[in-house]
């Protein structure tokens, strides 16, 4: 947690705005005062991406985690600058494949939880394996 | 003190960071048009393929070894690069203090950083990026840009034991290092002058760090030559460079895919070379007084693609200064028909913008229409539609539909980190 505080601290935002993209009304009478509430507007990229240069977008491919609310041919944002920790969802590295999974972490296992009824959960061994987390998954945009 | 931040095999790392199934192999990637190599992993090395050879020549250990190619995918490079340097450029909260040197070096002011706690800072800076990016790096710290370049030469050279990262801060520590290094391996010292400088019997930087300065004078590009001697002395005397000042010329140029015996097909391809040098003048809002273009064939008794043929070239000087892509390519153009010759075969074109003044400031004279002002609108949308659709989603006839001379890059990845398209995906 506190690399993750440490990382978010240096950080300036996700984006460079100028003056004159923000919009005015163009009113030339009564209307002009609405110049003075005109706002920049909503910008995903401000919102969702805390970290530019560390955030990646990926897609996903199978039903591993629809229980959390991310399904086959969803995006996930991945930011590689936030710390995994227990509990949350990420991109794993495990012998060569890239998968998306709930990381639970005991002081002397890990493990990779999908949630779906149809996968079962993988005790990483860390010993015969090569695994490693390439980043955490902070939000999902879903297609209706 | 100065750092300079290195990315270990870069264009090889990029394209490891989506893909940790090549995590610990070899892995090479080559040129433009799949003509060299120009990357190499640390275990492609280590099987023995060199650098900068012709793919078809490292082709049967490649083969053997099963050693994994790729063609260059230089958005998916430019992306990386411009994450590795925000990374820095955040880490050191203040963007003056980092230049980017080239797409895979950038320089670090690390004046305000106190000399006991600058091995710990380095280490900060390699695990940030590599955590943010999934680009591993090399860190060179010493006195001046020339013994940092040096240190992180050193860095490289041994990374178990460097953990790629090398200080050059103390007397003993710099007399060692430039002992070591021959002065051919030195930054900034062309080949020319290292045979000279061997010639005379200097062959260590050490050795050259001694000679005095008049001598360098004399000897080694005046000014120049005493800079270097300065900077190997500990002092420094090049400066941090202001990032990206507007270019005095623009230039596009590209092998071809196949050999083109064709002039419509020359004509095609400089239009489209100069299509994207215009995109990028009008960027600095810049417009261009010369165009110029130029041809290389293939030598008729080649024995190998690659071996350098006749080059030709011719400029057109415009009546006005401009930045209207049809305009441009209209001059271009015209000059293919000067220097292209029937029967011969073509492996390469270049075109170059240059007298470059600020479009802002050009003056219609008594002749132009008022219709400049609607074509500039014009480009203005063009560049943004190219810019938001990508590929040259509109462009001009002249630059052709087929494209058969286009490079080659057969081996080239998904552009995973900038293309919605091209995303990775994660099961």
């Amino acid at each position: 947690m506190e690399l993750e505080q440490f990382f978010g601290m240096t950080y300036k935002g996700s984006k460079r705005f100028t003056q004159h993209e923000i919009p005015t009304a163009n009113a030339t009478g009564f209307g002009a005062a609405a110049d003075d509430y005109m706002e920049r507007g909503i910008d995903l990229n401000e919102q969702l991406v805390r970290n530019k240069p560390a955030t990646f977008f990926m897609r996903v491919s199978g039903d591993a985690m629809t229980g959390a609310g991310i399904f086959h041919g969803d995006v996930v944002i991945v930011d590689r600058s936030i710390k995994a920790t227990s509990g949350k969802v990420i991109i794993a590295t495990l012998n060569g494949e890239m998968l998306i999974r709930r990381f639970e972490k005991t002081i002397n296992k890990i493990r990779l939880v999908p949630e779906t009824p149809r996968l079962s959960a993988i005790d990483v061994d860390l010993s015969g394996s090569e695994f490693s987390i390439w980043g955490v998954v902070t939000y999902v945009i879903h297609s209706l | 003190m100065n750092a300079i931040v290195d990315c270990n095999s870069f264009y090889c790392s990029c394209e490891r960071a989506f893909r940790p199934d090549l995590w610990n192999k070899p892995v090479v990637v080559l040129s433009n048009n799949d003509g060299c190599i120009v990357s190499r992993s640390d275990e492609a090395r280590k099987l023995g393929v060199a650098m900068a050879i012709p793919y078809f020549q490292a082709r049967p250990i490649i083969d053997k070894q099963g050693i994994s190619v790729f063609s260059s995918n230089y958005h998916l490079y430019g992306d990386m690069s411009w994450r590795v340097m925000e990374t820095l450029r955040t880490l050191m909260g203040n963007a003056s203090k980092v230049e980017v040197y080239s797409v895979d070096e950038a320089f670090m002011d690390l004046g305000h950083i106190p000399a006991h706690e600058l091995e710990d800072y380095s280490r900060h800076i390699k695990q940030t990026v590599e955590q943010w990016t999934g680009i591993s790096v090399s860190i060179g710290v010493a006195p001046t840009k020339t013994l940092a370049k040096l240190a992180n030469r050193l860095a490289k050279k041994n990374k178990q034991q460097s953990g790629c990262i090398k200080l050059l801060t103390t007397e003993d520590e710099l007399r060692t290092a430039l002992q070591q290094t021959r002065v051919d391996d030195l930054w900034d010292v062309g080949r020319a002058y290292a045979v000279k400088l061997i010639n005379w019997g200097i062959t260590s930087a050490w050795e050259l760090s001694n000679m005095p300065e008049e001598w360098a004078h004399t000897n080694m590009g005046g000014i120049v030559g005493v800079r270097l001697i300065r900077e190997l002395r500990g002092l420094p005397s090049i400066g941090m460079e202001e990032e990206l000042v507007d270019k005095k010329m623009i230039a596009t140029t590209r092998m071809f895919g196949r050999p083109v015996t064709d002039v419509h097909e020359v004509k095609e391809a400089v239009a489209t070379y100069i299509s994207r040098a215009a995109e990028k003048l009008r960027r600095q809002h810049s417009a261009a007084g010369t165009v110029s273009v130029f041809i290389v064939s293939k030598e008729q008794d080649h024995l190998t693609d690659f071996r350098r043929g006749a080059t030709i070239s011719n400029y057109a000087t415009l009546p006005r200064a401009t930045s209207l892509t049809h305009e441009l390519i209209k001059a271009a153009v015209g000059l293919v028909d000067g220097l292209f010759e029937q029967g011969k075969e073509y492996k390469k074109a270049g075109v170059m913008l240059s007298s470059l003044v600020p479009d802002a400031s050009i003056q219609g004279n008594l002749f132009s229409s008022h219709a400049a002002g609607e074509h500039r609108n014009l480009m203005h949308a063009i560049d943004n539609i190219n810019f938001s659709m990508r590929d040259d989603s509109v462009k001009f006839g002249s630059s052709g539909m087929n494209k058969h001379w286009k490079m080659r890059q057969e081996l080239r990845s998904p552009r995973f980190s900038t293309r919605w398209e091209d995303l990775k995906e994660v099961k």
